[in-house]
């Protein structure tokens, strides 16, 4: 083969790769590297959408940094949920998936049934659970108060807002569900069978060999559901929305994050600032942080060594 | 194959950059009000109103202007929110709309501002209209900012007292509370508890009661939001502390927080049948006027009262004002059918029989001098009590400003803090929010 | 029971009557008891909300603000008059337009990129599975600003869902992350037959590798129809200024603020919202059900 030929296929190897790329090579760069300049370009600036952007230096960050009254407890709210809602999230997920390993009887039904609320549309969750959660007539509240509980407010007040929305999201672990039970399924037999012999009890059994070896699923579900948190946008939304009984049409004005912001995120202060408030560049600030946090988290998830997502070979 | 792939990558970098540069200079204000008002036109209309009644209301009114403008035909959209119309406005385009119409006053100052809506002080003078002669000057107030008056009243919202006057019977009450300090007893007096709960409470005084929040409740105590620079004037104008105090003794000799928000959870929505002033869960209720003929559609049972809202104890003169708002309409600067979106703005909020007619069709308070005074008003002798408030020299409203009334909501968080006594340094907490809305509104210039 | 037990070797072999197989026998009932009691009560914590719903949705409009749970009189009318709601059927439309097309589109743009990302080796590969992860991993509120802007006042498509669509006909990152990890698991024999036998790399594809990957393709479809069918952010900015491109998601919304009081139609608007969703997965179980796994599951 001469290198004449050699040279030529690679390049035909190179423009094949291209044209089987191409669709993603556009979007990429139409809906991911434009925007980001572009929004970095953005948080320089003051710009409300009718009058031409000018540069403003860094006044849009220390706005946001010491001044924006949303963004602090926008990220206390993100810690909150990342230590409670997340966590909550993977034991009860992982709780489930065992549970489901160990049913013989019925074992289709249950899974559905615990499977089916992750798929309800997020908007129709959350409606349902303001409504089940409605501190007046909602049934659970019923319920707990005829077995003599003084049920809380849940989503009208701000110390049980959060709470409530992590029962939401319980409600809908499905998806953890599924990964847990495929990974629990994996764990060889012969390891549980020798751990038996050595007289191990179930909980040793479950310390020392079903955890050694679902371990970096745990830790798939953590990293993963902390880019969710990042992400939380409509269920809080609707809830405050719903609860406040201000969806915007009787010429009240709705506090974000109601009650007294405890249901503030970040996405929810982005959409604030750039589409209610008209501060593009406030706006433009707070994707940033949201992309900065998200892509460290994204980062550990594509570790070379002990990556959760292997990426190349 | 190669060739093709180069001139995407050529045209996706173009494309980006022609956007990112596109994007950095577009936004023109411009005004270009050149079309022929007397043409064959359509024009979209926007409105806030969601309810059965009152979107045929505002049919009907709109089918009267099409009949007097036989050119102009005009397509309505309903149950549009101030940050649907503030978007729609920004991105123009085909879908948006000519003429708008907001509930809320607080959107005003963003409306002008940003030069969303058109300076209608051209239209006026060419149509040789006095705003001062047509509207009284607190909903001029409410409609324009810094000079630019970018809207116009359509219709008016006075707030006032409900009162129950069956329970008042019962108690021995035999007029509504002039003043502040009368209020409270008169409230109290009223309250029956049951339990850890109520079986009628006087007033609920909280800032999640619906209506009761602090730009409804101040105006009795005649603040002043802003001072002549512009600062936000809430920790220097004793108004804001003496009321917001007020409120929390009130708070607490009704009951205290915890107890009187636990009451709350039992009410029904403030829009439905089950409001608590109808099921007579509490006996009084700061409301506007729209509330007589909710509570008389809800079908209530006892006889309602309607006075005016109590004054402090030393501004017994002032008895008689409140609170005003209302809708606004404006022509969005997109716009190009201006002159006949004029037509529109101007038969409704200055016709007077348009503005009467609507009145009566929607039950709010008329926006004109004139209707207020019509003889075909058709509306509840409650309801003058109502017309009056509209008409008091003193009655006032909060002023608009850039932020779009975000400073009404860091103020009334002060006011949840302390009502629910997570706050206790009233003064500091004022200052802090003071400082709050000055950078918010800096920000914003 | 019986077939309980049957699952059970240890059980089944001591069917001899000693007292050591009874306590085993009696120790397998209990363990059994136990697991299917926390299951029952699992079950009623996932069910029991969409019961209230149903039933909710099933009363009158005065008995939604007592405390009854169940109805007293049964309205189905209320479903009537949901779909009679101005609107509602066109709320329909736009979502099976939005889920429906962009579903197509999404499947038929990744899967080209999926294929080069799992069986080519080209320089730059790592990088680019990092963007396609990168890009999966963003929340989209992080570009909307600028995207909005594009859409809005560049090409004027405010107020359509074409700003949602367009975007899917250039590869949707979970998509594509997705069937590439489908992809990876099909054996390299394969695509290698096929070329000695003289197909080019899209016969390769096209004649070989799709048979084999229609489950992934089942699940990304799926994933992205969900997607479409659940998401608000994306019409609340784009569609929010015009009624007559609202989907469910974001006019439901719209319906309770129309409907404050009404919860019973807000309930049933919300059974019409899920119960598609339900249907669907009825359906397409399995390839949903491998589709989560496999999101979890090492490249």
């Amino acid at each position: 083969m001469t290198t004449h030929t050699l040279r030529s296929k690679r390049r035909r190897s190179a423009l094949r790769t291209v044209a089987f790329l191409s669709p993603w090579l556009i979007g990429f760069g139409l809906f991911f590297a434009y925007p980001l300049i572009s929004t970095v370009y953005f948080s320089f600036t003051r710009y409300d959408g009718f009058r031409p952007p000018v540069f403003n230096g860094l006044d849009n960050w220390t706005y946001v940094f010491s001044d924006y009254p949303m963004f602090w407890p926008a990220l206390r709210n993100t810690l909150w949920l990342v230590l409670v809602m997340v966590t909550l999230r993977v034991i009860f997920g992982l709780g489930i998936g065992l549970l489901i390993t160990k049913i013989k009887t019925g074992t289709g039904i249950f899974r559905t049934l615990f499977y089916l609320p992750y798929l309800a549309p997020p908007v129709a969750a959350t409606l349902a659970f303001v409504f089940l959660l409605n501190p007046g007539t909602g049934p659970v509240n019923t319920m707990l108060e005829w077995v003599g509980l003084s049920p809380p407010t849940w989503f009208t007040d701000p110390d049980w807002s959060k709470p409530a929305l992590t029962l939401l999201a319980l409600w809908g672990v499905g998806d953890l569900m599924v990964i847990f039970m495929a990974a629990l399924l994996d764990v060889p037999k012969e390891q549980y069978e020798a751990a038996e012999l050595d007289g191990a009890s179930a909980w040793q059994r479950f310390r020392f060999v079903t955890l050694p070896n679902i371990s970096p699923i745990v830790l798939f579900a953590v990293v993963t559901g902390v880019i969710a948190t990042m992400q939380y946008y409509t269920q809080p939304l609707v809830a405050a929305k719903v609860a406040s009984g201000n969806m915007g049409g009787s010429g009240q004005l709705f506090e974000p994050g109601y009650p007294e912001k405890s249901t503030l995120t970040l996405p929810q202060i982005v959409y604030n600032a750039g589409f209610q408030r008209f501060d593009y560049g406030t706006a433009a600030v707070v994707a940033l942080v949201l992309f900065a946090l998200a892509m460290v988290f994204t980062a550990l998830l594509m570790r070379r060594r002990g990556g959760l997502i292997q990426v190349g070979d | 194959m190669s060739i093709r792939t180069r001139k995407t990558a050529a045209a996706l970098a173009a494309t980006a950059a022609i956007s990112l540069f596109a994007s950095a200079c577009t936004g023109s204000t411009e005004t270009e009000a050149n079309d022929d008002p007397n043409a064959e036109t359509t024009l979209t209309l926007w409105h806030g109103w969601s309810a059965p009644s009152e979107v045929k209301a505002m049919k009907e009114n709109v089918e009267r202007f099409e009949a007097a403008h036989k050119n102009i035909k005009v397509k309505i959209v309903g149950n549009m929110t101030d940050d649907k119309i503030n978007q729609a406005l920004r991105a123009g385009g085909s879908s948006a709309p000519d003429v708008v119409s907001s509930f809320s006053t607080t959107s005003v100052g963003k409306f002008c501002s940003t030069g969303a809506f058109v300076d209608l002080n051209p239209f006026l003078k060419k149509s040789d209209i006095d705003p001062a002669k047509v509207f009284h000057k607190p909903l001029l107030d409410y409609t324009q900012f810094e000079g630019n008056q970018c809207s116009l009243p359509l219709l008016s919202d006075a707030y006032g007292l409900y009162y129950n006057k069956d329970a008042f019977k019962e108690a021995g009450i035999t007029e509504p509370p002039k003043t502040w300090s009368e209020f409270d007893k008169v409230a109290k007096k009223l309250t029956k508890t049951k339990g850890d709960s109520y079986e009628q409470l006087g007033f609920m005084p909280n800032y999640h009661g619906y209506e009761t929040t602090i730009s409804h409740y101040a105006p009795q105590w005649s603040p002043t939001y802003f001072d002549a620079d512009g600062k936000s004037n809430i920790a220097k104008d004793p108004a804001f502390r003496d009321m917001i105090s007020y409120q929390k003794k009130l708070v607490d000799k009704l009951g205290g927080f915890p107890k009187l928000k636990k009451y709350r959870n039992t009410f029904g929505d403030e829009w439905g049948a089950k409001h608590p002033f109808h099921t007579g869960q509490v006996a009084m209720q700061m409301d506007g006027e729209w509330r007589l003929g909710m509570a008389k559609d809800a079908g209530v049972k006892f006889e309602i009262g309607t006075a005016p809202l109590p004054v402090p104890d030393d501004q017994i003169a002032d008895y008689g004002k409140g609170y005003l708002s209302g809708t606004i309409m404006g022509i969005a600067s997109t716009s190009k059918k201006q002159n006949a979106a004029w037509e529109l703005v101007k038969y409704m909020t200055t016709d007077t029989d348009a503005v009467v007619a609507f009145s009566n069709g929607i039950r709010n308070v008329p926006s004109t001098i004139e209707a207020l005074k019509s003889p075909d008003l058709k509306h509840d002798p409650s309801f003058q009590t109502f017309i009056d408030i509209a008409q008091h020299p003193k009655s006032n409203s909060s002023p608009a400003n850039v932020d779009g009334g975000a400073y009404h909501l860091t103020l009334q968080d002060v006011g949840l803090r302390y009502e629910s006594g997570k706050l206790t340094d009233l003064q500091s907490g004022l200052e802090k929010a003071a400082q709050q809305i000055d950078t918010d509104i800096a920000k914003l210039k | 029971m019986a077939q309980v037990l049957d699952r059970e070797p240890a059980v089944k072999k001591a069917t001899a009557d000693t007292p050591a197989a009874r306590t085993a026998r009696r120790k397998a009932l209990l363990h059994w008891i136990a697991v299917h009691s926390l299951g029952i009560a699992a079950a009623l914590f996932f069910v029991l909300p969409f019961v209230f719903v149903v039933l909710t949705s099933l009363m009158s409009n005065q008995q939604t603000l007592t405390r009854d749970l169940i109805p007293t009189t049964w309205e189905w009318s209320n479903y009537s008059k949901v779909l009679d709601t101005p609107g509602f059927l066109t709320w329909w439309r736009n979502t099976l337009l939005y889920a429906g097309v962009g579903t197509v589109l999404t499947v038929v743009s990744s899967i080209p990129v999926a294929y080069a990302l799992a069986k080519f080796r080209f320089r730059g590969q790592r990088l680019s599975m990092m963007l396609v992860i990168s890009m999966m991993m963003l929340p989209p509120q992080v570009i909307i600003v600028p995207m909005y802007l594009f859409w809005a006042k560049q090409l004027d498509l405010a107020g359509t869902l074409w700003p949602l669509i367009i975007p899917m006909a250039f590869g949707d990152a979970f998509a594509i992350f997705l069937l590439r990890q489908f992809l990876l698991t099909i054996p390299n024999e394969y695509i290698d037959a096929a070329k000695v036998d003289g197909c080019g790399e899209l016969r390769t594809l096209l004649k070989v590798v799709l048979p084999m990957a229609k489950p992934g393709i089942a699940a990304v479809a799926l994933f992205q129809f969900f997607y479409a069918w659940n998401d608000y952010f994306g019409p609340q900015i784009y569609a929010s200024e015009n009624p007559a491109a609202w989907t469910l998601s974001y006019g439901l919304e719209s319906f309770k603020g129309a409907h404050h009081t009404d919860w019973n139609l807000t309930m049933a608007a919300t059974v019409m919202v899920m119960a598609p969703v339900i249907l669907v997965f009825f359906f397409a179980q399995k390839a949903f059900v491998e589709g989560v796994t496999l999101t979890g599951v090492k490249g």
